[in-house]
């Protein structure tokens, strides 16, 4: 297993906003889903190791994150997409991919094929030396990504990476998620069912600092037979039922 | 999400993979060649992407670096014509916003992805913070000894200065905002002059007075922990 979490609780003050998570993760794309204030960014803060655990254990690629030499060689092999990425607007899309190339530590002579490869990968070929500045938002997300996928990750941590594309690149992107999958773990935090059901082949459902699901989208969507769950689409229903049932 | 280059192209053989042909020209094409200080970093460092990391701060860019060696220019002007030693007053004021601007989440914009990465926070933030106080301490020392001041003011800053820079970044850090290192820099230096010459009746004591260097130390010692403290590399439970 890539990602082994046990009874993670993550508390800032008084709040907790993970409270007794227990997860395993193998190859393939695991979706994060849940409302607002759920603790889904909290839980890939820490996978990625951003911030540490309040109690509870992780290990990540059969590495445990909290000893410094090993938390070292995770982050060489992880992939982050934070929802909220900033930029630096004076780079150009291929000086920012090969910025944090440089910061993982990928072995020098690697970086500028790695770089181009991935810039093409996401389709900024013909932006490749642009300015971000210049960019829109769906490309910077795009950017984003290439960051996060430049390293080829054995784990890939990507917080709402659907935000801001258009539909027809949400298509491509969830494409690029299944092919990534078939090698690394892929944990998406999403709130877009429909990613989910396209792309993951596992589901997590999180509330209140807990997962109240983890199954297949196929065994979530059959949580909402014999209850008049609301949503639009089967595995909407039940995402309704699952977290209705959470809460009574 | 390809752009489709590779298939902008007329007829190519069957056993040429146009895909690959274009990644390896893009390489070349896109290649970024360091710059001679980028290339010396990453041999001094062991590390192109810290060495990158180094040539990406804020205050150590061409623009900072020409702004402080103007002001300490003109500081070594005023010195030699009035005898107020203004590049010794300036110059740790002029280091401490330099360090609060080095490094942290009010200046990289990446600065949470920068947490999940092998190069970790801590080390950009050392080499940077020692890089930044080093030019100015050498830009500092060349203002002072232009403008002809005496031994014990030409080096007698550089103790304060170090108290203050290590202030700002303390502040910087906690605060998780440069401007406040800066601002916290900047009127603890004015603090300190303030003091200096109500007690001492010379503006100039801050610099001079030998009683002052334990107090210095002190200050930079307690701040230089609290910056430790504050980027300390979390461990947790695991």
């Amino acid at each position: 297993m890539n990602v082994e979490i046990t009874d993670l609780t993550r508390r800032f003050g008084r709040v907790r906003a993970v409270a007794g998570v227990s997860l395993q993760a193998g190859p393939g794309v695991l979706g994060l889903l849940g409302p607002n204030g759920a603790g889904k960014t909290t839980l890939l803060r820490t996978l990625a190791t951003v911030i540490s655990p309040s109690s509870g254990r992780i290990r990540l690629l059969g590495r445990d994150p909290g000893a410094h030499r090993q938390r070292r060689e995770i982050r060489r092999r992880l992939g982050y997409v934070p929802q909220n990425l900033g930029y630096y607007p004076g780079f150009t899309v291929v000086e920012f991919v090969e910025y944090f190339a440089l910061l993982k530590e990928m072995p020098p002579a690697t970086v500028s094929r790695a770089v181009a490869s991935t810039v093409e990968r996401v389709g900024l070929g013909d932006k490749a030396t642009a300015k971000l500045r210049t960019l829109s938002g769906g490309m910077l997300r795009r950017v984003a990504i290439a960051q996060g996928i430049v390293n080829e990750p054995e784990l890939l941590l990507l917080d709402e990476p659907t935000a801001g594309l258009d539909p027809e690149l949400r298509v491509e992107f969830r494409a690029l998620l299944r092919e990534l999958g078939q090698r690394a773990t892929v944990v998406v935090s999403t709130h877009l069912v429909e990613d989910v059901g396209s792309a993951c082949a596992r589901v997590a459902l999180m509330d209140r600092g807990r997962v109240v699901f983890h199954g297949t989208p196929a065994e979530l969507s059959a949580r909402a037979e014999g209850t008049n769950a609301a949503g639009d689409a089967p595995l909407e229903r039940g995402y309704s039922a699952v977290l209705a049932e959470s809460r009574s | 999400m390809t752009s489709g280059r590779a298939d902008a192209t007329g007829p190519v053989p069957p056993d040429v993979d146009l895909g690959r042909v274009w990644i390896a020209v893009a390489e070349q094409v896109w290649r970024r060649r360091p710059g001679p200080p980028e290339r010396l970093a990453a041999r001094i460092l062991g590390s192109p992407g810290l060495a990158r990391a180094l040539v990406t701060t804020p205050s150590l860019l061409l623009g900072w670096v020409m702004a402080t060696a103007v002001v300490l220019a003109v500081g070594t002007l005023v010195t030699r014509g009035t005898g107020t030693p203004y590049v010794a007053l300036g110059a740790p004021a002029i280091a401490a916003v330099g360090i609060a601007y080095a490094y942290g989440p009010g200046i990289d914009a990446a600065w949470e992805l920068m947490g999940s990465m092998a190069v970790s926070h801590r080390l950009v933030l050392l080499v940077r913070a020692l890089t930044v106080f080093g030019l100015n301490a050498l830009l500092g020392l060349a203002a002072s000894a232009a403008s002809g001041a005496a031994a014990a003011m030409t080096f007698g800053w550089l103790i304060p200065m170090t108290a203050l820079c290590a202030l700002a970044l303390a502040v910087s850090t906690l605060t998780r905002s440069a401007n406040a290192g800066a601002a916290a820099g900047l009127a603890g230096w004015v603090l300190t002059l303030l003091s200096g010459r109500a007690a001492t009746g010379q503006v100039a004591a801050a610099v001079t007075d030998t009683a002052l260097t334990l107090p210095y130390l002190t200050v930079a010692a307690g701040c230089a922990a609290i910056v430790g403290y504050a980027t300390r590399t979390s461990r947790g439970p695991s």
